[in-house]
């Protein structure tokens, strides 16, 4: 109780520091200081919840969640105020979310139970964005509830995740094994397959049709490494190389803007003004950040780059707090993914283990594409970083995915207690 | 499954690891190049928020200050066209140039990169740049300035003792507090007041001849011995014409009446190779170690330091037309190093930078630039020097009690256009403290039209002098 008391405590002193620096520098306004108090609250009323409730899982998960979101906000306050204000307004919901899904998800398992119908949901979320969808910046992937845009992509990937850990769960070991000899290689028949790759291919070809493809793959690589995961077989991997090549190249010459990226990517001095310009602004804030940064508001990326606050926010903080504070919130991404895992090991079975490694898959892909991309180790595609970037529907997405995560972990030790003593209880 | 996570972990695990090389990439090996690159509008946009720092001169005198009136910053340059374009300016819309541009690494404070302001900087929100005191004396740059105002040329001075320039002064020039009003008139005015002239090249004309002097005593040539000149000579069929003819002249004679038969003469007598490596050991061929790009004085227009000179314009050479090509800043260098036994002083414009706490963190050291002359040779120079002004053609420049030793130039220029004149001394002659150079362009006789100017500033730093003790 202590312990995490204090975590969450010098966790917020992270906001209420880079607050205060800000509103030195009349950078923040004068309201964020109830906006931040009400974050607070929020954190330190769940430290009573989680006491009182007996929470008994992984006790780092959320404080270094908790600092991600915080650096997240203190960056935005300081990149664009008014979008900061929906910011917190959304981390509270997502608070609120995590708390939801850890305590008023009775048990996970449950959720095991629906698999085809996550991906069913998956697959029509998609199609209705595809339908009634806004196109922004090129992209189709939103959807407009009157002044609220939403993007279901994201309540996707809890579907998609949902889908993939109970539908493997039950097919482990038909995947593993194989029943159909091709030269040296056994592969799993088409009715054991089928549905994974079916329901992968519509929903990677939606999101290509909406243009969204850094998602796409997101997802992509999301299905691959899950199955190679669960089956331990190298083959998974493989099979994907070609799909990788194949889709590649199909991509490059469908879609102009595929290929004005790649060329970009390869040479982004050459057109540094023109289609060059984020990413060559993305480097100029990073490399000027140096290795211990700027200081906070005093970089030039949080006016020179497009979209500072969603794609490239990673760009303002390597700036604003050198390589020193980039490598640090690059460690609790490696924090959070790792402890996926801990929980996924850990976890009694094999749905929960798969769908914490899967959440961990999800979140490490995430993190490492959209960083790889703004830092010109990959061609550029705009996704969230999660928990940072700007966006409701992804913070509150991922929340819940954090949710799940604990409640995955809170059931696990409890079990192996429950196991010890000789009894069988609901929950909590 | 268990051994499956562990592999995609360790897959993640590397993944983030190679990121994080790539940062490594960006911000540490590649963080300079990234400066560099054109396209990085760093410096412009920090401009926007930090405080430039002051320029003064060597008393503190303002040249050139950031005011700020609430939120809006100005730059302003309390000494207007006096400065220019010696200063520069430092606009968002048309850049910098000048002492702006090329100080702005120390008047934006970005040349500290200790850790402690590293440090600093992500909590003192307050940024300002660096003071620079230069070590012009604006009393002097005054003086020079209002001497040749009017007249497009340049005036340089500098302490011989130290290379401490004292004075640079450009004609034409401009206001830099109205630059982006009068961008426009500014670059279509006559003259090109936004090009220092004293780092523009000219052909020395006589005043060549104190370089070439180097190359006679070098070839064992004895001084004492007299020449006749009858006012033109041929060599190798090319006329080498005088004025007037100076009659039985020795070296001091020659150089004092500038004697162009003599130094013709004696020169080719040298030989190419002791004249090439005397004007090597000048300066020419190199770039002034100079806080402002001074271009390589040059002998030809295709080499600024050939290894073979074609005889006629090797002859014409000797008295600084054919190809010489020279500029006043250079000039001054030289005239300074034969006051200062032979030595050139590595020049320089910073005498210190202090930081917002009044550290000094920058202070200019004398430093030598080139031994040009042995004590020997510079005294000879000198002696040649003292009796142009007393008897010469340098006698406008003389004062009544201090003894100065100058030298007179009217460069031809080419076509059928006024001749540059040409002005350099150094005073007091047995112990100089400044040294002068002054052109004028298209001025006539250097004693007509540049010793005065000369005079004005050699008078006003030894006033100085003498009240200061």
């Amino acid at each position: 109780m202590l312990n995490s008391i204090l975590l969450r405590i010098l966790t917020l002193a992270i906001l209420w520091i880079g607050l205060g620096v800000l509103t030195i520098d009349n950078m923040a306004g004068n309201q964020f200081i109830w906006q931040a108090a009400a974050f607070s609250l929020l954190v330190l009323i769940g430290v009573f919840i989680e006491f009182f409730l007996g929470y008994d899982g992984d006790t780092n998960l959320f404080p270094v969640v908790l600092t991600i979101i915080v650096i997240g906000l203190v960056f935005l306050i300081r990149i664009n105020p008014a979008m900061a204000v929906d910011q917190f307004i959304w981390a509270n919901i997502g608070l609120m979310a995590y708390y939801g899904v850890l305590f008023g998800l009775r048990d996970y398992k449950k959720l095991g139970q629906y698999q085809y119908l996550w991906g069913l949901a998956a697959l029509l979320l998609l199609v209705l964005t595809l339908i009634f969808g806004v196109t922004i910046y090129g992209a189709t992937n939103s959807i407009r509830v009157g002044s609220i845009g939403f993007q279901p992509e994201e309540l996707v990937k809890i579907a998609l995740l949902l889908f993939m850990a109970s539908y493997l769960d039950i097919n482990k070991e038909l995947l593993r094994i194989g029943t159909v000899q091709v030269g040296r290689f056994s592969l799993p028949d088409k009715r054991t397959l089928g549905p994974y790759i079916i329901i992968g291919m519509f929903v990677l070809g939606i999101l290509a049709a909406q243009k969204s493809l850094g998602t796409a793959l997101v997802f992509f690589l999301l299905m691959v490494f899950i199955i190679y995961m669960v089956t331990e077989r190298f083959i998974y991997l493989l099979m994907s190389l070609p799909v990788i090549v194949v889709s590649g190249t199909l991509g490059y010459f469908l879609f102009g803007h595929v290929r004005v990226r790649v060329a970009i990517w390869l040479d982004p001095w050459i057109d540094a003004t023109g289609g060059g310009y984020q990413i060559a602004q993305s480097l100029f804030a990073i490399s000027g950040g140096r290795i211990l940064g700027t200081g906070l508001g005093n970089g030039i990326g949080a006016y020179q780059i497009p979209f500072p606050e969603t794609d490239f926010i990673f760009a303002v903080i390597a700036e604003e707090i050198g390589f020193v504070g980039a490598m640090a919130v690059i460690s609790l991404f490696i924090i959070v993914v790792m402890r996926a895992f801990a929980v996924s090991i850990k976890a009694v079975d094999r749905f929960g283990q798969i769908l914490a490694a899967g959440i961990g898959i999800l979140i490490g892909v995430e993190a490492l594409i959209i960083l790889a991309g703004v830092t010109k180790m990959l061609p550029l595609t705009g996704i969230p970083l999660p928990w940072m970037s700007y966006g409701g529907s992804s913070m509150l997405v991922h929340c819940i995915l954090l949710g799940i995560l604990a409640n995955i972990s809170h059931n696990s030790s409890f079990s192996i207690s429950d196991i010890q003593v000789g009894k069988r209880v609901g929950v909590l | 499954m268990t051994g499956g996570i562990r592999k995609i972990a360790l897959i993640m695990v590397f993944s983030f690891v190679f990121l994080s090389l790539g940062l490594v990439y960006w911000q540490v090996v590649n963080a300079d190049t990234m400066l560099e690159n054109p396209a990085n509008r760093r410096t412009i946009l920090l401009e926007k928020r930090i405080i430039r720092g002051g320029i003064y001169d060597v008393n503190g005198v303002a040249l050139a200050e950031t005011r700020i009136d609430g939120t809006s910053k100005e730059r302003v340059y309390p000494q207007g066209e006096t400065f220019q374009p010696l200063l520069g300016y430092a606009s968002l819309e048309y850049g910098s140039a000048g002492l702006e541009a090329a100080l702005a690494e120390n008047l934006l404070g970005l040349n500290d990169n200790s850790l402690v302001r590293e440090v600093q900087d992500s909590f003192d929100l307050e940024r300002r740049g660096n003071d620079v005191i230069l070590t012009i004396d604006s009393r002097l740059q005054k003086t020079a300035y209002d001497g040749l105002k009017g007249k497009a040329g340049a005036v340089v001075a500098i302490d011989p003792r130290n290379g401490d320039v004292l004075a640079l002064v450009s004609q034409p020039s401009f206001d830099a507090n109205t630059l982006e009003k009068d961008w426009e008139a500014i670059l279509n005015k006559a003259g090109s007041p936004l090009l220092n002239h004293a780092f523009s090249h000219f052909p020395p004309g006589s005043i060549m001849k104190v370089i070439t002097s180097a190359a006679l005593f070098r070839a064992g040539q004895d001084m004492t011995d007299i020449y006749n000149c009858e006012g033109s000579t041929i060599i190798n069929g090319q006329i080498i014409q005088d004025g007037q003819a100076h009659g039985w002249v020795n070296y001091d004679l020659a150089l004092a009446y500038s004697c162009n038969t003599y130094f013709a003469v004696h020169g080719i007598d040298a030989g190419q190779d002791i004249f090439l490596q005397a004007v090597s050991g000048f300066g020419f061929g190199r770039e002034i170690p100079f806080e402002l790009y001074v271009p390589p004085s040059s002998i030809t227009k295709d080499e600024s330091l050939p290894a073979n000179l074609e005889i006629n314009l090797f002859a014409e050479s000797t008295f600084g037309q054919g190809q010489v090509m020279i500029s006043p800043f250079h000039i001054a260098l030289i005239t300074a190093g034969i006051a200062n036994k032979g030595e050139i002083m590595t020049p320089h414009l910073i005498d210190r930078v202090i930081n917002t706490k009044q550290n000094i963190i920058y202070e200019s050291q004398p430093e030598l630039w080139l031994t040009a002359l042995s004590t020997d040779e510079a005294e000879k120079i000198k002696s040649g020097m003292i009796l142009a002004v007393n008897e010469g053609t340098a006698s406008p420049g003389a004062l009544p009690e201090i003894q100065v030793a100058a030298k007179t130039g009217s460069a031809e220029p080419g076509g059928n256009k006024t001749t540059h004149a040409w002005f350099i001394a150094f005073a007091p002659a047995d112990d100089p403290q400044i040294a002068v150079a002054v052109l004028v362009e298209h001025g006539g006789s250097g004693g007509g039209a540049a010793a005065p100017i000369a005079k004005a500033v050699i008078e006003k730093a030894l006033e100085r002098k003498v009240g200061d003790s």
